[in-house]
């Protein structure tokens, strides 16, 4: 059969437990970002723009929506009549029905996806990170070097080491070490989760993983140290460019005001590397007279009658008059009522903040810092008029007319 | 399904010589509108939101843009192994020729008419900004039983097109006159027929053996006592573009509330070719007030009263007002630029003072000022 280079692999199938309610009906990879992306349209617009043409989507929490979104694939170009984009998720078999027990299990239950492509090499990619990356760089690196397996690494600073998986290199890229959130790092080159592995040599270590007993059956902990361990050329790849884990409230917040930062260089509409998305046949935005919009991102759909300052507002989201919006991410569909305030806040999708309630407030505003957060409210939720959300909190459920939270 | 039943045919040069410098390398159909659109986008998504699923779009002349645009149809779901879009170059038989008025194009295209099975085609100017839902246009043409079924609205007639119809009708509906006098506050005719496919082939081959040139004349002049030719009003915006004025204030109707809500109404949505740029980006010293702003676009000046195309950047201390600035119109800093349209990708520098209504409102396609 015809040859596929290389399959990439994007694990999609995690919860995002950290994201709170913002995960609760959608999978980490579709939560938006940057107004009118979801966090996957990077890993799937950076295949589709390296010339990677067969995309599998390992989907397992939530996947409903996430396949939707996904589709046939065409929002990055990626329906192919060979190849093309396959979201897989969990399926049974002869021998009964397994969830992914972890990542490399994951891999291991779709090895007849792979063989169907007959690749040289496999890309395993994950759907929890902001950069633009050319993967075909890092195939070429890894041909270059003759490793059975190529890690890209990105430096951070030495006093933030300890919270990553650390790779310890010699000068020649060649990997001596793994060490999982260190205490005292001897490097600061953390593992980006993007993996290239001669296929042949993958397949092996995923079979023979699977059959030990106790194993996690992931990348981190089992695949990757026995590699090492039996002698496996590994290499690094050193990516400089924009990287961003989105896995907290805090840094997808993060993440999305740095599109705002002119010092960071993040343009996703650069022509030579853009990241694509769905889209819905959706007006331009209207900034009305009364509107006041300084230092925000603002798309489709959006009515602006409100002050925006230092915000991103996502598809079909309304501020009306008198209503405020500082240091926030109003995701679709959201509706900002008259005289209402959202400061350092993220609204999640078609939520209504009614006229006078207030969301959020800033650092200068809470008396000691460590009680400072952003404060969420989570889809499809109502905060009732006059209604108080204070700094931190993670809303759930209603909140009521003149209620303090 | 009627809507499975019937082919679309667009008339891709429309009008075009009314609209002067606006298309003179561009067809009426590609004319960018409404800051990320083009006309066709509307007629293309009224039919393809009914149901529709084939649509030929007859081309005449200056049609590169319009094919690379529509593409596949993609956008519109018009992308079918069954129908699909189709673009009907006007050398499409051996004896072809450039055809002059709508009968001749139809007759340059009767090959494809022959060869579809649709019972109904909807013939569809691209001349008209409005969001017209085809599914009640035909649902109306059926329970009137009628042969042909214009759409019609109410108001002032355009002025700049002399032929243009307007109409009387019995208690029913039926269409009784049609008068081309009429100016003000009458029902004229938005050019969008339904009828069946064979009678319009009928029509056009005894029209075209006769020697004349008017489908309107053939349809509708000696028609209405023969034919069972039906209005249907469209209650909502419409509007024809017919002069470079009527295509400056239609862009600049958009800003009102009601004729956006309308024109991009939620439950028939208008389709485009998608650019994927960024969501707008305001800088920190940006003011913008009253103006309809596409994705793509950096503003660290002044804009009031505007319409801002997709990856239009307006430098620092710049102030845009009462202008149509086409996709990629860069605007430098400091620079001053009132009632003025701008083609694709112009370029004003720094410190430059225009205004429309002492100079030039309209600049041609990558100028450089």
């Amino acid at each position: 059969m015809k040859k596929t280079e290389c399959v990439a692999m994007l694990l999609a199938g995690g919860q995002g437990s950290r994201l709170g309610v913002l995960t609760r009906k959608i999978a980490k990879p579709a939560v938006p970002y940057g107004g009118k992306y979801r966090i996957i349209d990077f890993p799937l617009s950076n295949c589709a723009n390296s010339g990677i043409d067969t995309v599998g989507i390992l989907t397992q929490y939530q996947p409903l929506e996430l396949a939707d979104y996904v589709g046939s694939g065409k929002h990055w170009d990626l329906d192919r009549q060979s190849g093309g984009v396959h979201v897989l998720p969990p399926y049974q078999h002869t021998s009964g029905a397994d969830w992914y027990k972890g990542t490399a299990n994951a891999i291991y239950q779709n090895i007849n996806f792979i063989e169907r492509y007959n690749p040289e090499y496999v890309l395993i990619l994950s759907g929890d990170h902001i950069y633009k990356m050319d993967y075909s760089k890092m195939i070429e690196e890894h041909k270059a070097t003759n490793a059975d397996c190529t890690i890209s690494v990105i430096e951070v600073p030495m006093e933030e080491a300890s919270r990553f998986g650390i790779i310890n290199a010699n000068e020649d890229g060649s990997i001596y070490e793994f060490e999982e959130k260190p205490k005292v790092p001897k490097s600061n080159l953390a593992s980006m989760g993007i993996y290239v592995f001669n296929w042949d040599k993958l397949r092996k270590y995923l079979t023979e993983d699977e059959a030990k007993e106790g194993s996690h059956n992931d990348f981190g902990k089992d695949i990757l140290p026995t590699m090492l361990a039996d002698g496996n050329k590994m290499q690094v790849y050193r990516f400089g460019d924009y990287w961003k884990d989105v896995g907290t409230i805090e840094s997808l917040w993060d993440a999305n005001l740095d599109l705002l930062n002119p010092k960071i260089d993040l343009n996703l509409s650069d022509p030579k590397w853009k990241i694509y998305s769905g889209t819905q046949g959706l007006p331009p935005q209207y900034i009305a007279d009364t509107a006041k919009v300084e230092n925000s991102l603002v798309t489709v759909g959006c009515n602006v009658y409100g002050h925006l300052d230092f915000s991103i507002l996502f598809e079909n989201v309304t501020v009306e008059e008198g209503a405020t919006v500082e240091y926030s991410l109003v995701m679709p569909g959201s509706r900002i009522k008259k005289g209402a305030v959202v400061r350092y806040a993220i609204v999640a999708e078609d939520t209504v903040i009614e006229e006078n309630a207030v969301v959020g407030q800033s650092p200068e505003s809470v008396g000691d810092i460590k009680d400072w957060g952003i404060a969420v409210i989570g889809e499809g939720l109502t905060v009732g008029k006059g209604a108080f959300v204070s700094a931190g909190k993670m809303i759930t459920s209603e909140v009521a007319e003149g209620e303090n939270v | 399904m009627i809507t499975n039943n019937t082919l679309g045919i667009i008339f891709a040069n429309s009008h075009d010589a009314l609209l002067g410098d606006l298309t003179k390398q561009r067809s009426m159909a590609s004319l960018p509108f409404g800051g990320r659109y083009r006309l066709i986008d509307f007629a293309l998504s009224n039919l393809s939101n009914a149901g529709i699923d084939k649509v030929g779009i007859i081309t005449k002349a200056n049609y590169h843009s319009l094919m690379n645009h529509v593409g596949n149809g993609k956008p519109w779901d018009l992308d079918r192994k069954n129908g699909g879009l189709a673009i009907l170059p006007p050398y499409a038989s051996p004896e072809a020729q450039v055809y002059k008025g709508r009968l001749e194009a139809i007759y340059g295209i009767l090959e494809y008419l022959l060869e579809s099975s649709e019972e109904n085609v909807v013939l569809y100017d691209s001349d008209v900004v409005a969001n017209i839902d085809m599914k009640n246009v035909l649902r109306y043409h059926k329970e009137k039983d009628a042969e042909v079924t214009v759409v019609y609205t109410r108001g002032d007639k355009p002025e700049g097109q002399n032929d243009m119809m307007d109409f009387r009708f019995d208690s029913d509906g039926r269409i009784t006159a049609v008068n081309f006098e009429e100016r003000m506050n009458c029902d004229y005719s938005l050019d969008i027929v339904v009828m069946g496919r064979q009678l319009l082939i009928d029509i056009v081959v005894s029209e075209i053996n006769a020697g004349r040139v008017s489908l309107s004349h053939g349809i509708f002049s000696k028609g209405y006592g023969k034919y069972r030719i039906y209005g249907y009003e469209h209650t909502g915006y419409a509007a024809v573009m017919d002069s470079m004025e009527s295509y400056y204030k239609a862009n600049l109707d958009i800003l009102k509330e009601d004729v956006r809500n309308d024109v991009f109404s939620r439950n028939n949505p208008v389709y485009t070719k998608t650019r994927d740029d960024m969501p707008a980006k305001y800088g920190i010293s940006a003011k913008t007030k009253n103006a309809l702003i596409a994705d793509g676009c950096i503003i660290e000046g002044t804009v009031k009263n505007s319409v801002l195309f997709r990856g239009v950047k307006v430098g620092r201390g710049a102030v845009i007002e009462n202008c149509i600035l086409m996709e990629g119109t860069v605007v430098g800093r400091d620079s001053v630029v009132k009632n003025i349209i701008t083609d694709r990708f112009v370029k004003i520098t720094d410190n430059q003072q225009l205004d429309g209504k002492k100079d030039t409102p309209y600049i041609y396609k990558n100028s450089v000022i």
